[in-house]
């Protein structure tokens, strides 16, 4: 087969099965690849709304992109698909790093894995043979530890996948992680693995990848290298990865500090991409397969007590989440809390968010001394962070277990209104650190984002109009380019609407979404066009668009299953209560009223009830999808037209 | 001699591996990080890639070591041919080259060398980070091309020592 592999591997870790079946024709039309078939295979074994992130019918999937392991550039990622366990409702999360490639070239499109197995268990592929293995000895290890065992017995060229010590105590910070620093960490998809009994998937490839048409395949991958090359946005994630944007952030008084009552911190240099390169700090800068951007860092500590301490990043969000956040604005700081959650296997925006809401709560006196173990909590209080992370990550005594439940979990426990200052919506999850506030597009985004509200289901970078080529997009969609500016209100379900169509593509062709929604060398036309030489499969921009859309309605509908309705499409109290602390939007905030405006259009742009937010029969139908119409009929959960 | 040559940094490396890729690609029309002429050995927990490519160095063990005498060399260009009706795979190229760049192909077995592509190798062009550049032949631009090797050798044999 040409782009796809075009088969999909299959592990039971209840009975021991392991079976191959071939990807479907009809699939690589309607949902292309990776995201957009895992979701059509999360669907058809996941429907049944009984099915929980803990039940053993539920599965995780794993799958590169229809173009990963080619030349096509950063076309080298993997969606990991699952009944998430943070909300209880779809779950995608997207890795970097090496490990997606080796599964396609071991020949598979995806991996499925089903049931519980009875022991600390780890999956190993190596081409068709596969494996499921005793993992008694990698159980308790952490993520270095473990890639270094797996690395032992089965060459330093295969790729591991794995989960930590957080991941395996369920934690709902945990993340699964690939390639040691690179993370499908939204979610806790880990503790799903943990249930399953699942600590690793190691993985050697030896088979080649082929396209249909070689040389205009070529020629589009040159064409989108090209475009990447000249992009200032790419150049930038190169030079200085994603915290070289903090500065400018902070400027628009848009970075999150001290759980969200701050966005402008004064002497923000030592946390920025800046300031690993300034001070020696940067080792070296990495790609993942594929990538000619290369944003990934790999720092060291060079002297000092801390002297040789390394890991992967830290990236934009961890400087946000682990320093601004709990207010340790100094690099090594930050370094020595990111090596830790790299280490254990904990998602560095949850663990922060979860550790500045237990600050917060203990200065309120929500929290005692007896509820953080002794912990005098504060701002700015390296020690103490650390301490927390390290308990929440091993539910170590009373406040590891309480943090380790994440927000959904924990203010309930808690209660005293400790929900106000939870940054998370209903769905649940921990919101990543963009200023929703003062940028409309993304408020509407994180709201509607069917795993939670964060950026990593589709992002408008682009409302922000910061190079000619966004200021392009926003016109593209909007038809005028004054639109280009993030504090209107004006078309921003159109901009989200549009996003998450191409968001989706992308990350269905393997693509990172930093090609097409942050730089902007990838494009819904390029990729249309990249994905008819790859695979022969021949659509237009419209149709291609028109396959997000399909998945993305898929992922809804989902959640409808789940019980998701429009009162799950919010945003946090905080963000829509308690105004803006400073800056040209000071007192704003993601009110109610604007929220509604916002998503009735967002509704009516997708053809779905404006009460219930549920997609109708018809708009299912239109988009091919009246199975799933039937399904969601027979649970009642139609609106009517 | 080739008025150009090609330029081998290991510190611009960040391991993406489309180098590989796109040899793959130009010599056999598909995707093959085991078919590239140019290899990336990668160790991912000191996020390190270094890059293996056959030099057209002036020793060229390689061709002395083969039992059958299937290697040549172009004496104008440096680069190394191999007769197919006499190579048997048997590996003592691979094992000779002191720049660790010769493995077998695959499906033929028979050993893999760089042709630069006649003078203008497709890898270069993918390469955005810099890490492979195809400059003018110059006293200065030779020597920093044994330097560059010189880095990468070093850090090869590091990796090599580490996980044995």
């Amino acid at each position: 087969m040409y782009g796809h592999q075009g088969k999909i591997l299959h592990v039971n870790l209840t009975d021991g099965k392991i079976w191959v079946e071939d990807l479907p024709e009809e699939w690589r039309k309607l949902y292309v690849g990776s995201r957009g078939i895992n979701a059509r295979i999360l669907w058809d074994y996941c429907k049944d709304p009984d099915i929980t992130w803990d039940d053993p019918r539920n599965i995780i999937i794993y799958a590169p992109g229809a173009v990963t392991g080619t030349t096509a550039p950063a076309s080298g990622r993997t969606s990991v698909t699952t009944v998430g366990c943070t909300t209880g409702l779809y779950l995608k999360s997207n890795t970097g790093g090496h490990w997606g490639a080796e599964l396609k070239f071991a020949g598979y499109d995806h991996l499925v894995v089903h049931g519980v197995a009875k022991e600390p268990s780890y999956i190993l592929i190596q081409d068709d043979h596969v494996e499921i293995r005793s993992a008694k000895e990698l159980w308790g290890k952490d993520i270095i530890e473990t890639d270094k065992l797996l690395k032992k017995w089965h060459g330093e060229d295969s790729r591991g996948l794995y989960i930590g010590p957080a991941g395996e105590n369920l934690v709902r910070a945990a993340s699964i992680h690939c390639s040691l620093y690179h993370a499908a960490g939204r979610g806790g998809g880990a503790a799903v693995m943990a249930k399953k009994n699942l600590k690793a998937i190691s993985v050697r490839g030896t088979k080649p990848v082929r396209v249909k048409d070689t040389k205009k395949f070529a020629e589009v991958a040159q064409e989108m290298r090209d475009n990447l090359r000249a992009d200032s946005g790419a150049q930038g994630l190169h030079e200085f990865g994603t915290s070289g944007s903090i500065a400018a952030v902070n400027e628009m008084h848009a970075f999150p500090g001290r759980n969200w009552q701050t966005g402008y911190t004064e002497n923000v240099h030592p946390i920025s991409g800046q300031a690993l390169n300034e001070n020696g700090y940067l080792k070296r800068r990495v790609a993942c397969f594929g990538c000619t951007i290369g944003c990934h860092r790999y720092s060291v500590i060079p002297s000092g007590p801390n002297e040789g301490l390394a890991s992967g990043g830290p990236e934009y969000e961890t400087f946000g989440a682990l320093g601004n956040g709990p207010g340790i604005i100094n690099t090594e700081g930050v370094l020595i809390l990111n090596e830790i959650c790299n280490r254990l296997g904990l998602d560095t925006i949850t663990a922060g968010t979860v550790t500045q809401w237990a600050i917060e709560s203990y200065l309120r006196g929500v929290l005692s001394l007896e509820d953080t173990d002794g912990l005098e909590l504060d701002w700015g209080k390296l020690n103490e962070v650390k301490k927390a992370i390290e308990k929440m990550a091993y539910r170590d005594g009373k406040l590891g277990n309480l943090l380790g439940d994440g927000l959904k979990i924990a203010t309930k426990k808690v209660g005293h209104d400790s929900y106000k200052w939870a940054i998370m919506n209903k769905k649940g999850l921990e919101q990543s650190n963009v200023e929703t506030r003062s940028a409309k597009a993304y408020a509407l985004a994180f709201a509607v984002n069917p795993r939670g509200n964060d950026h990593l289901m589709t992002e408008t970078f682009a409302e922000f109009g910061s190079s000619p080529e966004a200021v392009e997009v926003i016109e593209k969609i909007t038809g005028d380019k004054k639109w280009a500016s993030s504090h209107y209100t004006e078309f921003r379900a159109e901009i989200v609407r549009w996003h998450e169509d191409c968001y989706e593509i992308t990350e269905a062709l393997g693509f990172c979404v930093f090609t097409s929604t942050a730089a902007f060398g990838v494009n819904p036309d390029n990729m249309a066009r990249l994905y008819g030489a790859a695979t022969g499969i021949e659509l237009s921009e419209e149709e291609m668009m028109m396959t997000g859309r399909r998945v993305c309605t898929l992922e809804k509908a989902f959640n409808v299953t789940r019980g998701a309705t429009r009162e799950h499409d919010d945003l946090p109290w905080r963000l829509m209560n308690e105004g803006a602390a400073s800056g040209p939007l000071k007192g704003e905030t993601n009110s109610r009223e604007e929220l509604d405006k916002a998503l009735d259009r967002y509704y009516t742009l997708h053809e779905w009830d404006l009460k219930t937010s549920w997609p109708y029969r018809s708009t299912l139908e239109k988009l091919g999808l009246k199975d799933v119409a039937d399904h969601l009929d027979k649970l009642g959960l139609l609106p009517t037209e | 001699m080739m008025e150009k040559l090609l330029l081998v940094d290991m510190d611009k490396c960040t391991g993406c591996k489309q180098c590989t890729l796109a040899c793959s690609l130009t010599k056999e029309d598909l995707f093959d990080p085991f078919r590239g002429r140019i290899k990336v050995l990668k160790k991912e927990d000191i996020a390190m890639g270094v890059q293996l490519v056959c030099e057209q160095c002036e020793s060229y063990p390689c061709v002395a070591s083969c039992p059958n005498g299937a290697l040549s060399r172009d004496e104008e260009t440096g680069i190394i041919s191999v007769d197919e009706n006499l190579c048997t795979s048997q590996g003592a190229c691979v094992e000779a080259c002191i720049y660790h760049t010769i493995r077998l192909h695959p499906e033929t077995k028979l050993p893999m060398f760089c042709d630069l592509c006649g003078g203008d190798p497709y890898c270069v062009k993918h390469c955005v980070p810099g890490a492979l550049l195809w400059v003018d032949r110059s006293d200065e631009n030779e020597k920093l091309k044994k330097k560059l090797r010189s880095n990468r050798m070093a850090m090869y044999r590091e990796l090599k020592k580490e996980v044995e």
